[in-house]
């Protein structure tokens, strides 16, 4: 219910003071961004770091960028802010989906898509979202900076790539082609639940209608997100008119996925939800790449 | 282990030392004497009781720590009327009967007067998504829900089941 | 020309609540809010093992820890605190009663059972030295299936026991067992030679009412005065009587205070809990205040689990759909059994008593068992063990229906009771009502007609869309007949009404409201009697010294007992100061030719006769000279109701759903009900009664379940997996009482209503998804309603169908 002792807070205002707060306060410390995946841990005693360092003052990390269709979020940046934002309509409105739907009005005021890509926990939208639009998350310790592609950072359910000392300072999207959309959807047992499956679509449309690229990233795994290459394959060359192949494509996604069982769904019918949420998201996909839209 | 905080708590600011570990609703609650904030749930942070504003944004006070509100502003429940005048979401609840035992009322006031502020003609469907954090037990959620359309529904959104029920009434 | 009131009266009328302004404002008094100062919080330290020895228990690095005052084990207890059971909280039936103290002793039998108990300054530091508790335990076999459990050669529960049921009884066929195997042979006769006989297996899950505010205790001692506890009950003179026994405290040094606002209870709340003997032993002990707060998590795992029944159920019936016969063999898994009051079996007890329904079924054998398991024992929730009788019935109507390919609705009303009063074959009085008229009137309100062409043409296009029903004849409150054998209690309503020189009211009675309205409705009455405004008019509860004794807010008691005693006591006030009144004016007169209106008491029989109201009490009980002969001075009365049968309610649900074919999804499309509820008092409380209740018995049936691995681990202790309906998930009812009928037992024609409405949800629902489905053929007999268990019939279906 409460949390263990905590010795120190601090609040840092620069990633450099971030990272220095870091140094000085060793391994038995966390950083919290929105804290509404981290709390839940800190009160249920599940971690019990002796020093927090929050995020939340350094203006660095919060907001979005766009620049010709390139698009820097801030890792501190709230879901609300991203569920609200037009530009990113089209190529990754995946992203819009899927903030607008985390948990609760109230989770969306203050939860973050730094912190939910950090915490990787099984069942998130952010995760296999970023994995889907082809997201890279940059990276910033004191040695140095990395960048790495979101389904190299995110391993298994908990797990990522982040050493313990480094800081995700923002996820970043490459500029689109012309005709690229991208859309996301999640099952859960109430509205909103935290996903048991979830999918993110995005395809990439040539001129001449037909999908030339395509990524779809599974939630709710076991094994972490996913790609369903398969699926992908599946879809190259599909039009927006072609629904069987699309059907096809997803009931291939979903058969090629390992699916596990547990309280919300066996393993068979996740496959079942994910064929299903899979031909809708693609589908809606291929709608918004057809309507060329990028800044 | 502890920290020097001062917290600004419908225009009272409360000063005092913590534990870095209390929880911002234990603040509201047992240092500043607000009791009207409830805790509804152990660590999950779901039932949305909890749910006040800081600094004019509705956040579940039970998922923060008290430091983290250091050198900021909440309106809780008790502060949700402004000089005696009780907010309209306030009067129509009453009004529509949309609280039994009022266990989760102040959170669901809260949240909802920050989305009413800057949200108008609402739908039915966007009211009730809007109430996804806050769970009630006894109401059913009906009557809550006619009491944010009156204040900010759509009047097309007064439903033919509403309607008739608003009659008999 | 007699006086013509200007006011309206206030029965019926719809008045807002007089609570609500301190509950949108932050000023509700709940338990969490009372703070006593130099109070201490006593943490619970709960055993991580479902079933296991305990061997030893290590408490010094908990009680090391700085502000900790004091650790205690069941072996500190077991010889300073009475075991349960104690007489007052056992009831009049032949069950096997478990040996428990509030922390246990020698092992540990669900997890989540108490073990030890801190006591600190500080309820973080409680919690720290909790987990410091170290506890070695030797694991037991896990008896985690009430049919396993029940199994020759069982692991057993309970030390002692030589096997795990608690208790069965036969609830037809007259009470000895030749006259019961007379039945039984009758009984099976009946359904052999039926035209058809429908047999199935009916499951529903465990699952319960979880009130937003938990549960909590705080105990203060005093050498001389006694204790004082506040406890978030339903029940505090029980709790007053039980405390007292198990404490060795004289009741007249203990009193019990339920808090005056309380965050709902739905049964949850009533029984005679571990947690609060604890509290106020250590308050004694320690002679320090003590307080307990739940957190979610302990609720989760140790009470708030109820339903958790099977039914084997077979009824016999003619080619018309009339039912001739039943039979019905239910189990119920109640985990420990170890719980004052109710025991856990009370629940499926009443509910096997309820089965019959509002049904006419007089050729009934129904037989229940109860099996101890390594769960936490069930805790009565809202409908009270009905739920899964209600289902089981329901489910074989319609499946008599699709057998015969008559319309469900049909064979419902062919079965309905069709005059009342009616004595079940279980032995339940149904005083009052007219179930057609109520069923008719929901019928007619939904057009089936419509609705049917609608469903058929869906289907000619791939839509499945169905409608489902539900009956429910619940307890309107609790006669003495019922409760003193079921509880040892008693049933009658009390209140005590109080007027003050200034022509003010007081009531004071004895239950704890969760959110009822009592506050108002009682407010309401009462100045409907006097000729008043409800502002007038104060309701005071819940105290044990200050209440006269009640039975606590159960059963719908409120709306058809209390409120029965509080109008009998107004109108006992009305006839004296009618009588002193005609004395003081000189006229002979009966006391009914006086009426109190519009704040006056009027002569009727002549114009301008008439004093203010204010004026006739002060001078009652300020004045009290030239009095009528045998009169005394002073304006309190209290009145003890009992009604002379009884009583009950009824109710009729129409749920609509439509189910995608694919995945199974089900989309709750409207929701429908029909009821009597004799004379409303406040229209808006009742209507909300029946919102909340339906939504609650929607959530369970679609979204809640308490899932215990075969380790015994209960996976469901928090929000996020024990999932409760959100406004989103769920429609508002269309609620109808246009059919009811005023009840002819009670003063003011009034029926309780509340209790019981999720009992006739489940039926409903899980029918509507079978009629969406008829081309399938689907037949669903076990709950929780998923999709995924929706998609697996429909799957086997279309398996099937393929293969022909």
């Amino acid at each position: 219910m409460y949390p263990a002792v905590i010795e120190t807070y601090d609040v840092p205002t620069s990633v450099q003071e971030a990272l220095q707060a870091f140094a000085k306060r060793g391994n038995d410390s966390c950083f919290i961004a929105g804290g509404q995946s981290l709390m839940q841990a800190i009160k249920a005693r599940v971690i019990s770091p002796k020093s927090l360092i929050d995020l939340q003052r350094v203006a660095e990390l919060n907001g979005i960028e766009c620049n010709q269709g390139a698009v820097r979020i801030g890792a501190m940046t709230r879901y609300r802010d991203i569920a609200a934002d037009e530009r990113l309509d089209g190529a990754f409105q995946a992203l819009r989906d899927a903030a607008s739907h985390v948990g609760d009005r109230q989770v969306r005021n203050r939860g973050t898509i730094g912190g939910s890509l950090c915490w990787n926990y099984i069942a998130a939208c952010m995760p296999p979202t970023c994995i889907g639009i082809g997201a890279s998350l940059d990276l910033v310790s004191k040695g140095g900076k990395r960048s790495l592609l979101a389904e190299e950072f995110l391993q298994s359910p908990l797990e990522t790539a982040r050493r313990d000392d480094e800081i995700v300072v923002a996820v970043t999207l490459p500029t689109p082609q012309k005709y690229c959309g991208s859309a996301y959807k999640k099952w859960g047992l109430v509205t909103d639940a935290l996903p048991v499956v979830c999918v993110c679509a995005f395809i990439d449309l040539g001129n001449d209608g037909r999908c030339q690229l395509a990524r779809l990233a599974v939630g709710g795994l076991a094994t972490g997100p996913r790609r369903a290459n398969v699926g992908e394959k599946a879809l190259i060359g599909v039009s927006a008119t072609d629904a069987s192949a699309i059907s096809d494509a997803a009931e291939t996604a979903a058969a090629s996925t390992e699916t596990q069982s547990d309280m919300w769904a066996d393993a068979e019918y996740r496959k079942k939800l994910i064929g299903i949420l899979a031909r809708e998201v693609i589908t809606t996909a291929f709608a918004r790449a057809a309507r060329g839209k990028h800044s | 282990m502890n920290k020097e905080i001062s917290i600004t708590i419908n225009g009272e600011i409360f000063q005092q030392s913590v534990p870095i570990r209390m929880l911002l609703v234990d603040f509201i609650r047992d240092v500043a004497g607000l009791t009207g904030t409830h805790v509804g749930c152990t660590f999950e942070g779901v039932c949305g009781a909890c749910t006040i504003h800081l600094d004019d944004e509705a956040v579940k006070s039970c998922l923060m720590l008290a430091v983290q509100a250091d050198g900021r502003s909440i309106t809780t429940i008790e502060g949700l009327a402004a000089n005696g005048k009780l907010h309209p979401l306030q009067k129509a609840f009453n009004d529509h009967h949309a609280l039994q035992c009022g266990f989760c009322s102040a959170g669901i006031l809260m949240n909802m007067a920050e989305f009413t502020r800057t949200n108008r003609k609402l739908t039915e469907d966007e009211i009730r998504n809007a109430l996804v954090g806050n769970l009630c037990r006894c109401t059913g959620y009906a009557h809550i829900v006619d009491a944010i359309k009156e204040v900010a529904g759509d009047a097309g959104s007064i439903s033919a089941v509403h309607q008739h029920n608003l009659e008999r009434a | 020309m007699s006086y013509v009131a200007k006011q309206q009266g206030w029965v019926g009328r719809q008045f807002n609540r007089k609570e609500d302004y301190r509950l949108t404002t932050g000023k509700g008094q709940y338990f969490a809010d009372i703070v006593v100062p130099g109070m201490l919080h006593l943490v619970f330290v709960r055993s991580k093992h479902a079933h296991a020895r305990i061997k030893r228990i290590d408490t010094s690095a908990a009680k090391a820890i700085p502000g900790v005052v004091a650790v205690v084990t069941g072996e500190d207890v077991r010889d300073a605190i009475k075991s349960l059971p104690q007489p007052v909280v056992v009831p009049a039936l032949p069950a096997r009663y478990p040996t428990f103290w509030p922390l246990a002793v020698d092992k540990v039998k669900f997890h989540g059972e108490p073990v030890a108990a801190v006591v600190a300054r500080d309820k973080y530091v409680a919690e720290d030295a909790a987990d410091a508790v170290a506890i070695e335990y030797e694991p037991l076999p896990i008896i985690g299936d009430m049919e396993d459990a029940l199994k020759l050669g069982s692991p057993i529960v309970h030390d002692g026991w030589e096997n795990n049921e608690m208790f069965s009884m036969t609830f037809t066929g007259g009470a000895t067992p030749e006259s019961q195997a007379a039945n039984d042979a009758e009984v099976d006769q009946l359904i052999k030679s039926a035209d058809v006989s429908i047999k199935g297996r009916y499951r529903v899950h465990r699952c319960g009412v979880t009130p937003l505010e938990p549960r909590g205790a705080l105990a203060t001692w005093d050498e001389s005065d006694g204790m004082v506890a506040w406890i978030t009950t339903q029940r505090p003179h029980i709790d007053r009587l039980a405390m007292s026994d198990v404490l060795d405290i004289p009741t007249e040094r203990i009193r019990v205070i339920a808090p005056r606002d309380q965050g709902g209870a739905f049964g949850v709340k009533a029984p005679f809990y571990r947690e609060p003997i604890l509290v106020c032993y250590m308050a004694r002990e320690l002679k320090r205040p003590v307080r307990w707060l739940e957190t979610r998590e302990e609720h989760l795992m140790s009470v708030s689990q109820e339903r958790d029944q099977i039914h084997d159920l077979e009824i016999g019936a003619t080619k018309e759909g009339r039912i001739v016969a039943l039979r019905d063999r239910g189990l119920a898994d109640n985990g420990d059994g170890c719980e004052g009051v109710y025991w856990g079996y009370l629940m499926p007890f009443l509910g096997a008593a309820l089965l019959p329904n509002a049904y006419d079924l007089t050729k009934c054998d129904i037989k229940i068992r109860v099996a101890c398991t390594n769960k936490a024992v069930l805790s009565p929730a809202r409908s009270f063990g009905a739920y899964p009788t209600r289902f089981a019935l329901e489910r074989a109507i319609d499946r008599l229906a699709h057998r015969l390919d008559k319309d469900p609705a049909d064979v419902r009303r062919l079965n309905l009771i069709p005059t009342l009063p009616y004595v079940t074959a279980t032995g339940v009085n149904y005083d009052s009502g007219d179930f057609l008229k109520v069923w008719d009137y929901l019928i007619k309100t939904i057009d089936l007609t419509k609705f049917r062409a609608e469903q058929r043409e869906a289907w000619r296009r791939g839509r499945y869309i169905g409608v489902g029903f539900g009956v429910g004849a619940e307890l309107s409150g609790v006669a003495s007949s019922v409760l003193v054998p079921m509880e040892n209690q008693p049933g009658y309503g009390a209140a005590t009404v109080r007027l003050d020189p200034r022509g003010k009211v007081q009531v004071f009675e004895g239950d704890a409201p969760g959110g009822q309205g009592h506050e108002t409705s009682m407010a309401q009455v009462v100045a409907q009697e006097f000729g008043i405004h409800p502002n007038d008019v104060t309701v005071m509860h819940g105290d044990t010294s200050t209440t006269p004794f009640g039975s606590g807010t159960i059963g719908a008691r409120a709306g058809s007992y209390t409120v029965s005693a509080i109008s009998t006591a107004c109108r006992v006030l009305k006839k004296k100061i009618a009588r002193v009144m005609a004395h003081d004016l000189k006229i002979e007169s009966d006391p009914d030719d006086f009426v109190f209106v519009d704040g006056y008491v009027v002569y009727t029989k002549s114009d301008n006769v008439r004093k203010t109201f204010r004026e006739v009490v002060e001078r009652i009980i300020m004045a009290p000279l030239n009095l009528p002969a045998g009169e005394s001075g002073g304006l309190e009365h209290t009145s003890f109701f009992e009604a002379d049968a009884p009583m009950i309610c009824f109710s009729a649900h129409a749920a609509f759903v439509e189910v995608n074919s694919n995945s199974g999804q089900i989309k709750l499309t409207r929701y429908v009900t029909s009821e009597d509820v004799g004379t409303v008092i406040n229209p808006q409380i009742v209507e909300a009664q029946v919102q909340g209740g339906v939504v609650q018995g929607i959530s369970n049936c679609l979204f809640e379940q308490f899932i215990y691995d075969e380790n015994g681990q209960q996976l469901t202790c928090t929000f996020e997996n024990y999932k409760l309906a959100t406004a989103a998930d769920v429609p508002t009812v269309e609620v109808h009482h246009e059919a009811g009928t005023p009840c002819p037992h009670t003063p003011l024609g009034s029926r309780g209503l509340g209790e019981g409405i999720p009992g006739a949800v489940p039926g409903a629902l899980t029918n509507a998804v079978c009629d969406a489905l008829r081309p399938f053929g689907i037949e669903i007999d076990e709950l929780p309603l998923r999709p995924d268990r929706v998609w697996r019939a429909l799957k086997e279906a279309k398996r099937l169908a393929a293969a022909e």
